[in-house]
C-alpha cells in the first residue's frame, strides 16, 4: 500500500497534477478523456483587446447589453435570476431563488456569436474549480469557460476547449478579472429522415483574438452537462435534434461574469 | 489640336484594352444585369452553378457592421508585418524580389506599382489586416478600390469597395475571388479602416501532385463572418474557374496593387498550423 501510494505520489508529481480514476479513450484512440497527459496548450499573451467591446453588425440579435435578461430563461424555462446589473450578468441566481443556468429563448440554426467574460478577481479555487462556466450549445455542446491564466488543468478541460474532446490550440487566457472574448461560429449536426448523422456540428472559435478552435468537428455531446452522457465516458451523438439551437450559461457555482453577448444567423447569404 | 490631344491618347487607350481582351480571351462578353457588370459567357464553377463572374449570381446582402478588431495588438507569438513604420517594407519585395515599390506616410502603406509579397513563407496561419478604401471613391465595380490579399501567393481574398458599388458576387469584398462571393457584404464606406481576421488551413498535395486535401479560409470582415472554412478551389483567376498546380507547403503572403491606392496597416501574422490535432 505504502508503495502504491508513492507510486501515486510520483506520478502525480510528474504529471504536475492530481491523479485521475479511469475514463474512457477518446474516439481517436489516443488520450482518455480529460486525461492529464495530454499535452498542454502552448500559453500565448493575447493582444490587449481585439473585439472587446464590439458593438453588434446590424443582423445580430443582442443577447445581453447591460438593460436586463429578457432574452433568457432559467433551465425551468421561468424568468431567469442572474444577478445582473449595467455592466455585466453574474452565473449566480440572485436571492434566494433557485441556481442552474440560463438560456436564450431564440434558437439560431448555425449562427456567429460574440461573448464577453471575465473569471473572478481575486481567483478562489484550482483546476476545474477556479471560475468554472461554459457557453453550452444547446445544453449538448460546451465550449469552457474557466479561469486557466496559470492555473493548471486537464488539457480538454480548459478555458476554450470543446470539453472532454479538444482542447484549445493554444491557451489565451488573460487574468482573472479582465475581460476575456470568444468569437464563435458554429454549424449544428444535422441528421437525414432515416436517423442518421449526415454532418457533425462544426465549431470555430477565437479567444482574445486567436484562434482555438478550427472548425473542429464535434465527436458527440461533451459529457458531464445535466448528465447527458456520464462525466469521463467519450462523446456520442444524441438522438437527432433540430438544427435550431439555443445557447445556455452555465451555473458551475462559480461567480463568472459575461457581458457584450450578440448572435447572428451565419448563413443569411450563401456562398455555394 | 484640342480634338487630336484627346483623341490621340484615347485611341492608344482603346488599342491597348483591346489587345488586353484579346490576350485574355476574344469571345468574353461584359454583360450587366441589374446594375451588375460581369460575364456569362466564362466557363461554368465546378459544381455547375453559375458562371465564373456571373452577374445574375445573388448578391450577398448588405449588414452595417460595428467596429471589432481594429488596431487589435499582436498576440505575443504573432509577427508584424506592417506596423506603421517604413521599414517594415524591408518585410517586403515585389513579385520578383525588387524592393517593395508601396509608399508609407503617417504609419499607413499604400498601393504602388506592383504587388508586394512578404520575404517569409507561411503554411496555415492566422492573419490580421486593416485596410482603408480611397475617399472620395473613383471608378465602379472592380475599379473601385481594388486591391487583394493573396493567400501562399496565389489564393485571393478579394479587398474592393464594396460601399453602394455592385460588382458581380464572386468579385466582391470578402470574396474567394472568382470562385466564392462572401456570405455578407460588410463593408464600412470608403476612407473608413476595415478588418480582415483569416484563417487559412494550405492544401495538401500527395506525392504524383494530386490534391490531398484543398485550402480552407475562414475571413471575419469588420467582425461579420464572410467565409466560414470556406473550400478554395485552386489559384484564383479572373474569368475562369479555380484551378490547383501542386506546390510547397509554404508561401508568401501578397498584396495586390490593382491600379488603385488602397491603404493598409497593422497586419500580423501567426504562423501556427490551425488544426486541432493532437
Amino acid at each position: 500500500m505504502k508503495n502504491r501510494c508513492l507510486l501515486l505520489a510520483l506520478s502525480a508529481l510528474a504529471a504536475g497534477v492530481l491523479p485521475m480514476p479511469a475514463a474512457e479513450m477518446e474516439p481517436d484512440g489516443k488520450w482518455q478523456v480529460h486525461d492529464r497527459n495530454r499535452p498542454q496548450p502552448a500559453v500565448v499573451a493575447p493582444g490587449a483587446t481585439f473585439s472587446q467591446g464590439a458593438p453588434a453588425p446590424a443582423d445580430a440579435e443582442v443577447l445581453f447589453d447591460g438593460t436586463g435578461l429578457a432574452k433568457w430563461e432559467n433551465e425551468r424555462g421561468d424568468a431567469a435570476t442572474w444577478i445582473t446589473n449595467a455592466d455585466y450578468v453574474e452565473s449566480v441566481a440572485s436571492g434566494s431563488t433557485l441556481g442552474g443556468g440560463i438560456r436564450t429563448k431564440g434558437k439560431w440554426a448555425d449562427f456567429q456569436l460574440h461573448v464577453e467574460w471575465a473569471s473572478p478577481n481575486p481567483p478562489k479555487g484550482q483546476d476545474q474549480g477556479r471560475g468554472n462556466s461554459g457557453i453550452l450549445i444547446n445544453n449538448m455542446y460546451e465550449i469552457q469557460v474557466l479561469d486557466s491564466y496559470e492555473s493548471k488543468t486537464y488539457a480538454d478541460g480548459q478555458a476554450a476547449a470543446i470539453y472532454g474532446q479538444k482542447p484549445p490550440l493554444v491557451n489565451a487566457c488573460k487574468p482573472p478579472g479582465e475581460w476575456q472574448t470568444y468569437d464563435v461560429a458554429f454549424e449544428s449536426p444535422r441528421w437525414n429522415d432515416k436517423g442518421e448523422l449526415i454532418k457533425k456540428a462544426c465549431i470555430t472559435v477565437l479567444h482574445n483574438g486567436l484562434v482555438v478552435q478550427n472548425h473542429y468537428e464535434l465527436v458527440g455531446m461533451t459529457d458531464g452537462i445535466n448528465r447527458a452522457q456520464p462525466w469521463q465516458t467519450a462523446s456520442k451523438y444524441g438522438p437527432p435534434h433540430s438544427p435550431e439551437v439555443f445557447i445556455q450559461l452555465q451555473d458551475h457555482k462559480n461567480p463568472v461574469r459575461f457581458r457584450n453577448i450578440w448572435i447572428r444567423s451565419l448563413h443569411s447569404g450563401s456562398n455555394d | 489640336m484640342y480634338k487630336i490631344s484627346i483623341v490621340a491618347p484615347l485611341i492608344a487607350m482603346l488599342a491597348v484594352a483591346a489587345n488586353l481582351a484579346l490576350a485574355q480571351n476574344p469571345t468574353n462578353v461584359e454583360v450587366t444585369i441589374d446594375g451588375v457588370t460581369g460575364f456569362q459567357d466564362t466557363a461554368l464553377q465546378p459544381d455547375g452553378k453559375w458562371h465564373v463572374h456571373d452577374p445574375a449570381r445573388p448578391q450577398p446582402p448588405i449588414v452595417t457592421p460595428g467596429n471589432f478588431s481594429q488596431m487589435a495588438a499582436p498576440p505575443s507569438d504573432a509577427t508584424v508585418l506592417f506596423g506603421g513604420k517604413a521599414e517594415d517594407l524591408s518585410l517586403w519585395t515585389d513579385r520578383q524580389g525588387n524592393p517593395a515599390p508601396w509608399t508609407v506616410e503617417d504609419g499607413v502603406m499604400v498601393s504602388a506599382k506592383s504587388d508586394i509579397q512578404t520575404k517569409e513563407q507561411f503554411g496555415d496561419l492566422q492573419l490580421h489586416l486593416e485596410f482603408r478604401e480611397p475617399t472620395p471613391p473613383k471608378g465602379d465595380g472592380q475599379s473601385r478600390g481594388n486591391s487583394g490579399v493573396f493567400l501562399m501567393g496565389q489564393y485571393e481574398i478579394q479587398v474592393l469597395d464594396c460601399f453602394k458599388n455592385p460588382t458581380y458576387a464572386d468579385g466582391a469584398t470578402g470574396g474567394i475571388y472568382g470562385q466564392h462571393p462572401a456570405l455578407v457584404n460588410a463593408c464600412l464606406p470608403p476612407g473608413e479602416w476595415q478588418t480582415y481576421d483569416i484563417i487559412f488551413n494550405v492544401p495538401h498535395f500527395g506525392p504524383s501532385g494530386e490534391l490531398q486535401s484543398p485550402g480552407y479560409a475562414t475571413v471575419i470582415h469588420n467582425g461579420v463572418v464572410a467565409q466560414n472554412h470556406q473550400a478554395i478551389r485552386g489559384a484564383t483567376n479572373w474569368k475562369s474557374p479555380g484551378k490547383y498546380t501542386p506546390h510547397g507547403p509554404t508561401g508568401p503572403l501578397a498584396l495586390q496593387f490593382h491600379n488603385n491606392a488602397v491603404a493598409f496597416r497593422n497586419i500580423w501574422v501567426r504562423a501556427v498550423p490551425v488544426v486541432n490535432d493532437p
